[in-house]
């Protein structure tokens, strides 16, 4: 996942064990450069984020 | 196994998608294998490759903007540089970008490293005007450098042969500006040991308080460290303010030099078109009628005329007024005779009629509309820009640039971005920070209602603006004055700017409004419950009786501290009250705008100062609750009394 606000990449490791910081549910990932909340789609919308990637990836 | 101890290893390094993994598979072929690196899921590539009758092994690590690490694949990044020490390292650059990345490069050269600098996408970069020599470029880094497109295994014979023929690490490094090129040789003159960063390299770190080459430094200088920590400790706190600005200004300067004569742009009329945008909207002439005109037509228009008005008009007016409640409600009722279970479901406070309707009818629009436009801006890049365009006047209210991201997070969810304001680099700006969060930035649902409802009031959407921007410059500029400490310092890479891609957009919109909606949905419900259980017990009563000289003091009607005492459930849930007062034709102009500022100042909800306590801590979250409520109805009364008075809104 690319940050929204530095644009650099959020490794996938980061996921979102990083959150859950104020307690409540909402799926977010913060970027380990600048903090900044990105949106964390579920399965869904997650796979319609990156479908390009995962063809190439296989 | 012997073979493989034996073999010169080629390690590939640089930053995330510029083309190493492609570069690796080109070098190794099929002949690869994929493992975690020891100790960490962070997976490395190795495989092998044949120059010139020489077996190399190559390494693929894992993308890194800095030799200074954040994240754990940068850190796996790192190690293998200290402990593999490669023969050969590849620094793999986009040649688009290559102003940003070059910086590293200069970091990798100050380390000694046995460098070759690979610019790759070549090709993009020329449609883009960028005209390189490539000969000149590697006379003024002193390190070869090959240009490639790989995808197309253009240049690969060059590398190959630049591979083959390496004739050892580069040159020194230039010198930085001359104070702290004397700190950095102080420091270093300490270092006795051998590290694999080389001294300098090492002391430039540790100067930047990586934790990790601190350790590293411990162990090897042993009983020697006694005399380099206080020489560590004395350059870190005389330069605790600026060192990484400072060192990041240098290492631009140096890739502006490196740069001279090796690169060269279309002038400046011929930029493209998101390189002019990016100059415009930073810059304070043009960059603050740019955000003005953000504001309007992102905010005013389209999240307050269209989403809090038609959307919620037609949503909450046509769809459940005239199908949806009717039916609902008949349903309710029918389920059962019994007044407080009816009253519970489907009454004044019921669960239907407050938490469902005010959830699905007047949030969600508002919010789906505020987060596309937020997810448009976000996609663009404008953020970092609005940050820097800020940071001059943020100075003055003991900010940084770097407090765009709660504030602007802020107007999402105000809970949220207290605890992003954990990211700020002193306890002042967090301290700050936190206040300006609770006061004066509404949630994007408090944000759309006010807009909706003030958009129809002449005049008064300007004044609550004006009241809002006037008390949030003031109280920012009164805690930087009361409050002690150093002004932040704020530097940050610009990432370049872009068309918003339509799939992230609707994908990032689409992920805030669910979480969004399942966060507020059962805050709603609860909420519900605890104010039909005050209704029942006489309780509500009680407190909206106490509340009444406060809200009749401003000058609104008593009906008023209903919607102040949903707001401090949810700001929002404070703001879908005033909405309802307001189509019940219950408030003036002038009443209307009091209540909207005075609920929008008004103290911030409990999931907030839960937050607060737990970034500030108690005493702190307490004091800025009580500071808040103050102020907010000091702000509701007089501004009551110079509408009244100059008659402005009448």
């Amino acid at each position: 996942m690319i940050c929204g606000f530095c644009s650099k990449e959020i490794p996938d490791e980061v996921g979102l064990n990083s959150c859950g910081g104020c307690g409540s549910r909402c799926r977010k990932i913060h970027c380990p450069y600048c903090g900044y909340a990105n949106p964390a789609p579920g399965k869904l919308l997650g796979r319609l984020l990156q479908p390009k990637k995962k063809k190439e990836e296989s | 196994m012997h073979d493989e101890v034996t073999q010169p290893k080629i390690v590939l390094i640089g930053n995330p998608n510029v083309g190493k993994s492609v570069l690796f598979n080109v070098l190794t072929g099929s002949y690869t294998t994929v493992s975690n690196y020891p100790g960490t899921s962070v997976e490395v590539s190795r495989g092998r490759c044949r120059i010139a009758d020489r077996t190399y092994e190559v390494l693929d690590t894992p993308g890194m903007y800095s030799l200074m690490p954040i994240t754990e694949e940068e850190r796996v990044a790192r190690k293998i540089l200290l402990d593999d020490r490669p023969h050969i390292l590849l620094h793999v650059v986009d040649a688009r970008n290559i102003e940003r990345m070059l910086p590293m490069t200069l970091q990798l050269i100050e380390a000694g490293q046995p460098l070759i600098l690979v610019v790759n996408i070549l090709d993009e970069a020329e449609r883009l005007g960028m005209k390189f020599d490539l000969p000149q470029l590697q006379k003024n880094l002193g390190i070869p450098v090959v240009g490639t497109v790989m995808k197309r295994r253009q240049g690969l014979d060059d590398l190959q042969r630049i591979i083959s023929s390496y004739q050892g690490p580069p040159p020194p490094a230039e010198p930085y500006a001359a104070d702290l090129e004397a700190d950095i040789v102080r420091l270093a003159g300490f270092l006795t040991a051998e590290y694999p960063l080389g001294a300098r390299a090492t002391a430039i770190l540790l100067m930047q308080r990586d934790q990790e080459v601190e350790e590293l430094v411990q162990r090897e200088e042993g009983d020697g460290f006694p005399l380099i920590a206080p020489v560590l400790h004395s350059i870190k706190f005389s330069r605790r303010a600026d060192l990484n600005l400072q060192i990041s200004l240098e290492r631009k300067r140096h890739t502006r030099k490196m740069l001279d004569g090796a690169l060269s742009q279309e002038v400046a009329d011929q930029l493209p078109f998101s390189e002019r945008l990016s100059r415009l909207a930073m810059n304070p002439i043009t960059g603050v009628p740019l955000l003005l005109l953000v504001l309007y037509f992102g905010l005013y228009q389209f999240v307050g005329n269209f989403g809090a008005g038609i959307l919620v008009d037609f949503l909450e007016g046509t769809l459940f007024e005239e199908y949806i409640n009717p039916a609902a409600i008949s349903f309710l009722n029918g389920l059962t005779d019994t007044y407080w279970l009816r009253e519970l479901l489907a009454g004044e406070y019921g669960l239907w009629t407050l938490g469902v309707r005010y959830a699905i009818a007047l949030i969600l629009p508002i919010v789906g509309t505020f987060f596309l436009v937020f997810s448009i801006l976000e996609d663009t890049g404008y953020f970092p820009r609005l940050a820097m365009l800020v940071d001059r006047v943020f100075k003055q209210i003991g900010l940084s640039g770097r407090a765009v991201i709660p504030m602007v997070l802020g107007f999402g969810c105000d809970t949220m971005a207290t605890m992003v304001t954990r990211t700020l680099e002193t306890k002042r700006e967090r301290v700050i920070a936190t206040i300006l969060l609770a006061l004066a930035i509404p949630c994007s649902a408090q944000l759309g209602v006010i807009l909706g409802l003030l958009s129809v009031v002449p005049g008064s959407l300007m004044v609550w603006l004006l009241v809002m921007i006037g008390v949030f410059l003031l109280i920012g500029f009164l805690s930087a004055k009361v409050l002690p400490g150093d002004n932040p310092v704020f530097y940050m890479e610009i990432p370049p700017m872009r068309l918003p891609q339509l799939r992230n957009v609707l994908v990032k919109t689409l992920t805030r409004m669910q979480s969004y909606f399942l966060e507020i949905l059962p805050l709603f419900l609860v909420a519900s419950v605890i104010l039909w259980a005050g209704k029942m017990s006489g309780l509500l009563d009680v407190v909206v009786e106490g509340m009444t000289p406060v809200v009749t003091a401003l000058g609104l009607p008593p009906q008023a501290s209903a919607a102040f005492i949903f707001g401090f459930f949810r700001r929002d849930f404070g703001a879908a009250g005033l909405y309802d007062l307001q189509t019940a034709g219950l408030l003036s102009p002038t009443q209307l705008t009091v209540a909207a500022v005075t609920l929008t100042l008004f103290v911030p909800c409990i999931a907030q100062l839960l937050m607060m306590k737990k970034e500030r801590g108690l005493k702190t979250a307490l004091a800025i609750f009580f500071f808040v409520s103050l102020l907010a109805f000091s702000t509701g009364w007089a501004l009551n009394k110079f509408l009244l008075t100059t008659g402005i809104l009448s």
